[in-house]
Parts: C-alpha cells; structure tokens; sequence
C-alpha cells in the first residue's frame, strides 16, 4: 500500500477502534494485573477486524499489506497502550513471508491470520538453540510474551545455519515460567525445554537478507509503539494543561511549560516523518535496515523522554496511578530497550555508514 | 580570482533540458564542472570585503549565461519559468557541487520581486527590477529595530507625509548586506494612532544614496560584518515609492517573508548533509575511532534525515497545490533544523578539540556549512535567533497549532 490517503484511513480506523475497545479507564485499570499481556475480547476484536492479517500473504487468508501498514497498527496499539501480543504475529509473519517452506506457510499463516495462532518471538540477537536433533531441550530467557503465546519461535541454529524453531506453547517438555514488567501491558517468560519435539518442519532456515527483513519488522513496529505513545500521552497532556488551574489561570498558559511542550511536538512530527519514511521504503532497498535503525533508536529515545516529561508537565497527579502517563513511560522504556539498547543500533548504524 | 576556472570548454543549455530530468541535472553537473573552480572557497576566504562583491556578481553573471540566476522566477519576471521540481533539482545539484550561494542577494532576487511584482507599481517595476537581475543593485531589508525584534509590530520609524514626499527618521537594526545595498525594503510607521499596532505600518522603497541615511556595519561574533545598523535623518523618500497602499505595509511584509517557499532552507539542509557525509569519512582514522563520538553522530544522522524528509515532503506539497501546503510544517522545519544546526555543529567541536579552535577567516558563499568548525557553530545562532527565534516558533507551535492560551 503505497498511496497514503489510504493508510491515513487504516490508521484512522485503527484509532477508532482501539477507543471503543481499549479506552483510557480500561488501560489504567490494567496496570494493576501483573503480566498478564493479553486480553482475549480487546484480541479477539482484532482478530475480527482483520488485523492479524494485515500483513499475510492473500493467498494464506491475509490482507498482504506491507510495513508501511503494519507501522500504522503499531502505532495506534502504542497510542492505546493496549495489551496485545502483536508484535509476535506482524515478525512470524514476516519470517515466514522471506524463509518459510511452502509447507510452514501453510501450516501457521493461516492460523496467524485469524488470530488463533499467537507468537512469543526471539530477537534475531537472541542466543541460538543448538536444534541438530529432532528433539531440544535447553533455556531461552527473557522471551517476550511467552506466557500469552500458542507457539514460540524461538532462535535457533541448524546444521550451522541460523533460524527460528517454533514450538507449540502447550506441546510436551516445553515449560514457560512468566517473568512481570514493571509494564503491564508486556512481560517476559522463561522457556525451558526438556526434549521438546522439533521435527524437520519445525525449523526455519533463515538466510541474512530473510533476517534483515524480520529485524527491520521488528525496529519499525516497536519505534511504531513508541510513536504512538509518544503522541498520545503529549496529546493527553496538553488536554490537562488546558483545564488545569492554578493562580486563577490554565497552567498551559505558563510559558515555561508551554515552550516544553513544542519541543516535544516538534520532536514527535520529525520523528513520524522519519518513521513513516522507513515503512515505506521497499525491504530489498539497500538503506531499509539503516532507516529502520535508524527509526527505532530515534522514536524510542524521543518517545520515552516525551513521557518522562509527561509526568513532571501533569505535577502531582502525573505521580498517581489514575493518570495515563505512567503508562506510556514504563512501555517507552520496555520498547527502548527492546531488541537492543541504543547504544547497539548506534553502533551498528555508524556501521553502516562508514561501509557506504 | 573567481569562481570559475578556466573557459567554458563548450556551450550549454540547461533550460532546453526541462521535460528530461536526467539530461538536466548533467546538463548543470557537466556546465558546473566546466565553470565552477574547484578552488573557489581558497580563493573567495582570502578575499578583501570589497572585491567580495565583484566575484560574487561574476559568479551570477556566469549563472545568468545559463538562465540559472534566478531558477525561482516565473517567466512573468522575466525568469526562466521552471517547474517547481526542477528550481529544486538547481538547488539539489548545487549544493551537492558546493557550488557558492547567493546570500547576498537574497533580499533582492527573492523579496524584491515578489514584493514588486504582487504589489508595486508598473512604474515601480520598471525601474527597480532591472538593476535586481542584471545583479547591479543589492537590496537590503529595513524591518526590525533596536527596540522593535521579535515584536516586529511596534516598530517606531517614522514616515510623514510632506507633499510629493515622506520625510524618514528612525533607525533599523538587522539588515544584512546594508552596507553593499542600494535600495532598501523600509517598514515605517505612517499613523503613530493606528487601534492596533500593526495598523498605520506602510512600505516603501528608500534609496540607500539619500541624504540622512547613514549605514554602520556590526561586527558579528564570528568575526564578520554581514548586517547593519542603518540610521535615517530627516530621509526624504519620494511617494512615488510608497508600496501599495498607506497603513498595508505590515499585509505586504508577511506575504513576500515566505517568498522562498522552502527553497533556501532546502538549499542549506542539502550542503549540510553533504558536509556531514564528509565529516564522517575524513575523521575514519580519529574521532569515529572513538565509541562514544561514533554513535553520536550516528545519532545526528537520524535527525538530519527527519529534517530533509520534512523538507522534501513540503516541498512536494507546495509542488502539487501551495494553497494546499501545510501550513505547519515550516514552523516544525525551522525549529528542528536550527537547535540541529547548533548541537551538531557544537558536537564537530568537541569531535575535533583544539584543531577546531584554530582561527580562520570566514569564507563567504558557503552558509553554515563553511567547514570551519568555530565559525559553523557560531553561525548557527543564525537559524535559531533569525527570522523568528527558537522562543517565538514555539510560541507558534504551542499557541497557534496546539492551541494552548495565550495568557
């Protein structure tokens, strides 16, 4: 989907959607279950609309749209702080897409689609399994959203060559442990295997053009989240500075909090742009991964300082948990980290550039 | 000592390349190849003030041979009519040639026409408008005030009507290239008893020549002297030279600011991305060997691309209808593009040590991508204090577009 009228609709309707189904009191309700990361009717609603499949194939019962749109869902869920294992099903899609057999493809694209299949996925940095045998057992830490998922695939190598291991949450010898974020909406689970099956189609061979594109899936959908986020909490912020009194006057009258606020705006507008640029670029581009580094490292940076402001800009009831920014802070900061600290994208991005 | 090298080896034609956008961007590649000195900022750096402005006419003159003086002009002007894509392709093709900019004529090939030619007169045209192309007249902007910056509005230069003329007195503070000009765009207040400020605001054109005005230069913090005090004395302005109507000056003054329509910040942001290309690859061997140095200018790189994208993006929108254009956007530009401008240049310092600290004379044609480290950076305060201060654009994005109160 190239033509941005349309995905000004998509994004819209996303928007919509995610208001009726996940509004703020439902959101700041949430932060009191502890790492529970998904929510069966908001999914369910999701699964109904199409969402899942907003990047499946046509051919396996998706609406084969491309990251430009998935960015677009992304952002509307961080908007929403909602608790939805998407993440998971937008990169095994992508996996699938780029490495899958034609067998793998159909075995989990349909299921991914409808929403029935819902994916724990490891980072392409993630420590490999060794996955020689037709059968596995090791430890995989820290696998985000393990305790939500049907099937997890996990990092693996083959034969030598690298790919992802997907294993069915429920089968035999497989046990995750659920580890809470101080972020509700997402956790960690430990997976342990104990000869887990991994038969010949449970492996997913991955070349490093395959992996490339499923890492800048995964750098564009979290900068997504935090782009998202970002706009929402400042959005909700610059609500409450309108109502808000003190000495006689709407405290957003204050220049020195005013003045705060358009830099954050400013910041957030040339971030979007910078986003929005990078979904769209075709994955075989040769600076796809430079630009969605590139992304991830800047919306997740401005994003979390827009919501570390959020907070002092709200005073007192920026502290309480009845207020949204705490929300938007603590998933800012999970997606900050995810997939790597800055530093690491920084590193590879200076990489890059002195290679070009 | 120009910026031209040796004699055109053949003749070009740039403009009977439009239609072809590949044939005209080689057409201004193979013709900046051939009359561009690949020495010029040696040469033009170790110029006095007042052979400056030779080289700089021969550098639009040598551009006018082309059709290139003035890209931005429609044929209305006198100009060569291009499609907008292809006024931006000129700018595209020579910043990436660092070929010399025309900053000295920014008033007269940019305000002055645009001001003339929606509200002057026939007469006015006619006389003025043929010393802006031919590159003879510089003109200079006679807008903000010692008293009257940011609050433009307030400003109190005077201007009573006497007859066949109007006698000036007052001073202006601010004006680039005053002291080269000669004709100046003059704000004066015509009705001290206007119900708003900006009421009782007109505009005329003053000649620099006139008895009473008298120009003293203000040497800048880097060095350089490229604004003005002009000071005016009993200046006796004919009314022949009143622009538009008495009391409309302030109207006529904010719909020729954005004459430019994001073609000088486009032209500023490509040469410095050209530079900070250059910037990474001559420092491989010291500061990019340093971890901490390294990643952040990997960070600036992000930015800078959040910056030309809004640029670009813009500039496709006024492309395809300017009364469709955000109207946003350029506010966002501007407040993105000069506190970058100043970290980044700030960074090569701290990057570079006392290499940086080194004084050199500032080289002119270049904007705020000289390559000279301390300069750069000083120069940077252009873009975040000039043409609206950081303070007043987020005025504008809090109270205009945000819509936080006022007081």
């Amino acid at each position: 989907m190239s033509d941005e009228m349309d995905l000004a609709v998509l994004a819209e309707s996303f928007a919509e959607v995610l208001g009726a189904e996940w509004p703020r009191e439902k959101a700041i309700a949430w932060a009191e279950t502890a790492g529970v990361t998904y929510q069966a009717e908001l999914w369910t609603a999701m699964a109904g609309l199409g969402w899942t499949a907003l990047t499946a194939p046509e051919a396996q019962g998706g609406l084969g749209l491309g990251t430009d749109a998935a960015l677009r869902l992304h952002m509307a869920l961080g908007a929403a702080v909602a608790p939805a294992p998407m993440l998971g099903t937008t990169l095994a899609v992508e996996l699938l897409a780029r490495a899958g057999t034609e067998e793998q493809q159909a075995a989990w694209l349909p299921g991914l689609a409808d929403g029935s299949i819902r994916v724990a996925f490891a980072a392409p940095d993630d420590r490999p399994l060794a996955a020689d045998g037709a059968a596995v057992s090791g430890t995989v830490a820290d696998l985000l959203d393990a305790a939500s998922a049907t099937h997890l695939f996990l990092r693996a190598t083959r034969g030598g060559q690298s790919g992802w291991l997907v294993v069915a949450a429920d089968a035999s010898g497989v046990e995750i442990a659920r580890q809470p974020f101080v972020d509700t909406t997402r956790a960690f689970g430990t997976v342990t295997l104990d000869n887990a099956g991994a038969d010949g189609d449970a492996y997913i061979a991955c070349a490093a053009s395959a992996e490339d594109a499923v890492t800048r899936a995964g750098m564009l959908a979290i900068a997504g989240d935090s782009q998202g986020g970002g706009e929402a909490v400042l959005a909700a912020t610059i609500e409450y500075l309108k109502v808000r009194e003190q000495f006689g006057v709407p405290i957003g009258s204050f220049q020195a909090l005013k003045h705060r606020v358009a830099d954050h705006q400013t910041a957030l507008v040339a971030s979007r742009e910078l986003l929005e640029y990078a979904a769209g670029l075709p994955a075989d581009h040769p600076q796809a991964l430079l630009y969605a580094l590139s992304a991830k490292q800047h919306a997740t940076r401005t994003a979390a300082e827009v919501a570390r402001d959020a907070i002092q800009l709200h005073g007192g009831v920026g502290f309480t948990a009845e207020f949204v920014p705490h929300l938007y802070l603590k998933r800012a900061k999970v997606n900050e980290a995810l997939w790597g600290i800055r530093a690491a994208a920084l590193d590879r991005i200076a990489d890059m550039l002195e290679a070009a | 000592m120009t910026a031209l090298s040796q004699g055109p080896a053949r003749t070009f034609d740039v403009l009977s390349k439009v239609g072809d956008e590949q044939a005209f961007r080689q057409e201004i590649r193979d013709w900046l190849a051939a009359t561009l000195d690949p020495d010029w900022r040696r040469k033009w750096q170790s110029v006095r003030e007042a052979e400056l402005r030779e080289l700089v006419i021969r550098w639009l003159e040598e551009r006018r041979k082309v059709g290139l003086a003035t890209p931005h002009w429609p044929k209305e002007w006198g100009g060569p009519g291009l499609p907008f894509s292809y006024q931006i392709m000129v700018y595209e093709e020579f910043s990436r040639a660092d070929a010399p900019e025309l900053d000295m004529f920014t008033i007269s090939l940019f305000h002055t026409p645009a001001t003339l030619f929606e509200h002057g007169t026939q007469a006015q045209k006619d006389k003025y408008l043929g010393g802006v192309t031919n590159g003879t007249d510089i003109w200079v902007q006679g807008f903000s005030e010692p008293g009257s910056g940011s609050d433009l509005a307030s400003l109190r230069t005077s201007a009573v009507k006497q007859g066949d003329h109007y006698v000036v007195n007052g001073q202006k503070i601010w004006s680039s290239n005053g002291m080269h000009a000669r004709y100046c765009l003059l704000l004066a207040r015509t009705d001290p008893n206007g119900k708003r400020k900006h009421d009782g605001i007109s505009y005329f054109i003053m000649d620099m020549q006139s008895p009473g005005v008298e120009v003293r230069p203000i040497r800048q913090i880097t060095g350089e002297a490229e604004f003005c005090e002009i000071f005016m004395d009993d200046v006796k302005i004919p009314a022949e030279n009143l622009i538009g109507a008495e009391g409309n000056g302030w109207q006529i003054a904010q719909s020729t600011l954005s004459t430019e329509r994001g073609l000088l910040i486009f032209g500023a942001v490509e040469r410095l991305a050209r530079s900070f290309e250059l910037d990474g690859k001559e420092a491989r061997d010291t500061w990019m060997r340093d971890a901490q140095l390294r990643r952040e200018y990997a960070q600036y790189w992000a930015e800078l691309q959040t910056i030309r994208l809004m640029i670009r993006k813009l500039l496709m929108e006024l492309e395809a209808n300017p009364d469709k254009a955000s109207p946003t956007l350029p506010t966002y530009i501007k407040l993105t593009f000069g506190p970058f401008l100043q970290r980044y240049t700030e960074f090569l310092l701290r990057a570079e040590g006392m290499d940086a600290m080194k004084r050199e004379p500032a080289i002119p044609g270049t904007g705020h991508s000289s390559r000279l480290r301390f300069n750069d950076f000083l120069k940077s305060y252009g873009w975040t204090i000039a043409g609206g201060s950081n303070e007043i654009m987020r005025n504008i994005v809090s109270e205009r577009i945000l819509q936080l109160p006022r007081k």
